[in-house]
């Protein structure tokens, strides 16, 4: 591996990148809050002397976006990292093993998204290329926002499109939501004919005599809120049309360079517009072929999306010919520096990849 | 001879030694009355350690005793990847409970783990935080959340004390705890959601993976004559 890590940081600094100090421990809130309590029982916890719950660095993309924010550098800025993360029970690997390398590189606040999503793209695989020459990566490549605009140019309902939002990437849970987006709302109609107001009226008293009006949690407003949404999905379900073009929407795939025209097609056939996610999907796949990236050798896929819940738009992963475990994965995340405290919204792009599996996809013969 | 560990107080204690004196199993406590050993003899014999509930699954997989009286909600839940290192061999009828996903009852928008999905997804921009949830049963609750019902926006508080307190302190929005009748969480004001049982618990004889060949035939008759009776 040290021969691979310094390929790495030599291929780093070529592209002069702030290579910021991030610290082997680091608080372990900013990963759970964002990660999910999912990741929990796949980091190593500890505890501070005051208390405070500490965690071996579980990966990059979150303490670099933090030393951005603490820092308080100008936008825009591009970081690059490559070293140890401790994982337990990744799938593959060597038994027992919890450490691994990660490198990669994170471009924050660039406001040309199309050039910073090819750039990041491009990084990655001339990253792999650089790490195993001839290896000819499998790249998949989605959208998410591109499906929120199929969901909102349908016309679903909102809490039908969070839902389904929710699980993209999912396909099994995505599947079972649109299912069950079929079915008739239960409502209990304890509150029927009540406008937003006297529902309001009616929870207040409820939550101030169960104490709940001080705990700082939900308010009658937000159940008011929910009480009237469900109300709606009641009266008007999801027609069954509209599950049949987001199910067809779900299993298009095609290589990138035919990508667009596929979504332009589908939209004519059902008569959608895509608006402003398919000009920015079009700006993109514009600025990766300047970029110099071979788009006959990427599968974009209208239902692929990687396990985060931080992507917003584009999301990409690069497997070794005949892997099922990605060497390098990346994608665009608008909302998570907000999230991680920024004071305004700062978009960010970026990838990271295992070293450890490109070293092992290189030493194979490439079919 | 097999070790059997058994609870060392309360209604779970005294179960487990009437039902052990039903199929013909006497249990002894050797020496003064507070003592943590005793003797099992009759139909099986065996060593008895007296330990509490959550330290006999322990024990179990940590390999320092054969079987144990406890409960599956604890095997399960303090017990790492639990199906490799122990077996559920009996299930005995008593010490029942369910682990329950419950919320402040004025949540009349909330009736299923769905309509908690939606909530907690929208929870941290409409609050700045994540939904929080109070239990004792960190592994449970996300195995529950995350992988039975994809719900990933929520924080796991861990809960010492009393955790049906938790939503009116607000120390938690809602809660995962363990119930036999579900009288003390209406007495706080919380309703167990429509899908929202985790687990149906009861006392079990479990025992550890890795008996020797005499010591798995004693446990294997001491089961039967447990899932008989």
């Amino acid at each position: 591996m040290p021969d691979l890590a310094s390929r790495t940081l030599a291929f780093l600094e070529q592209r002069a990148l702030a290579l910021p100090v991030i610290p082997m421990l680091q608080p372990a809130d900013p990963f759970l809050d964002t990660a999910g309590e999912a990741l929990r029982r796949r980091i190593f916890l500890s505890e501070g002397e005051t208390g405070e719950t500490l965690c071996l660095r579980p990966e990059f993309t979150i303490p670099v976006c933090r030393h951005h924010i603490a820092s308080a550098a100008d936008t825009p800025a591009r970081y690059g990292y490559c070293g140890p993360v401790f994982r337990q029970k990744r799938q593959d690997g060597p038994a027992g093993a919890n450490e691994f390398v990660q490198a990669g590189i994170e471009d924050l606040g660039d406001a040309d998204h199309a050039a910073a999503d090819a750039r990041s793209l491009a990084d990655a695989l001339a990253l792999i290329a650089a790490l195993a020459p001839g290896l000819q990566p499998r790249v998949m490549l989605g959208d998410e926002a591109l499906f929120g605009a199929l969901l909102k140019a349908l016309k679903l309902p909102d809490v039908w499109a969070a839902r389904l939002l929710r699980f993209f990437g999912d396909a099994a849970k995505l599947d079972a939501a649109l299912k069950s987006m079929g079915a008739p709302v239960a409502t209990s109609d304890r509150f029927a004919g009540m406008n937003r107001a006297a529902l309001i009226a009616a929870l207040e008293p409820e939550m101030e005599a169960a104490g709940l009006l001080e705990a700082g949690g939900r308010t009658p407003e937000d159940i008011a809120e929910r009480i009237l949404e469900k109300r709606a999905l009641a009266q008007g379900g999801v027609s069954a049309s509209a599950r049949a073009v987001i199910a067809l929407w779900l299993k298009m795939e095609a290589n990138l360079g035919a990508s667009l025209d596929a979504i332009d097609a589908f939209a004519r056939a059902h008569r959608l517009h895509l608006d402003g996610a398919r000009d920015a999907f079009a700006a993109r796949l514009k600025a990766i072929r300047d970029a110099g990236v071979d788009v006959t050798r990427i599968r974009f896929s209208a239902a692929f999306g990687r396990p985060l819940d931080y992507y917003s738009s584009m999301q990409f992963e690069a497997f070794a010919p005949g892997g099922t475990l990605p060497l390098a994965g990346g994608g665009r995340y608008d909302r998570l520096l907000t999230l991680l405290g920024a004071a305004r919204p700062i978009p960010g792009v970026g990838f990271s990849l295992w070293l450890d599996r490109v070293q092992a996809a290189a030493g194979r013969p490439s079919s | 001879m097999i070790t059997l560990a058994l609870p060392s107080k309360g209604r779970l204690k005294d179960d487990a030694i009437a039902r052990l004196a039903a199929i013909g199993c006497v249990v002894e406590q050797t020496g003064a009355g507070r003592s943590y050993r005793g003797q099992m003899h009759g139909a099986v014999d065996a060593d008895v350690a007296f330990l509490s509930a959550s330290e006999i699954a322990r024990e179990l997989a940590s390999g320092t005793v054969d079987c144990g009286v406890t409960g599956e909600d604890l095997v399960r839940e303090t017990i790492p990847d639990w199906a490799a290192r122990v077996m559920i061999a009996a299930p005995l009828g008593f010490g029942r409970a369910d682990v329950v996903v419950a919320v402040p009852h004025v949540w009349h928008d909330v009736e299923t783990m769905e309509d908690l999905n939606d909530v907690a997804a929208g929870f941290r921009a409409r609050h700045g935080r994540r939904l929080r949830i109070a239990t004792k049963y960190w592994r449970l609750t996300q195995d529950f959340f995350t992988r039975t019902h994809g719900v990933q926006a929520y924080r796991i508080v861990e809960s010492l004390g009393a955790t049906e307190g938790a939503p009116a302190s607000g120390a938690a929005d809602i809660i995962v705890d363990i119930t036999s009748t579900g009288e003390t969480l209406r007495a706080n004001g919380l309703r167990i959601l429509a899908d929202g049982v985790i687990l149906q618990s009861q006392a079990c004889l479990v025992q550890r993976v890795g008996l020797n060949a005499k010591e798995a035939a004693e446990a294997a008759s001491l089961a039967a004559l447990l899932n008989r009776a």
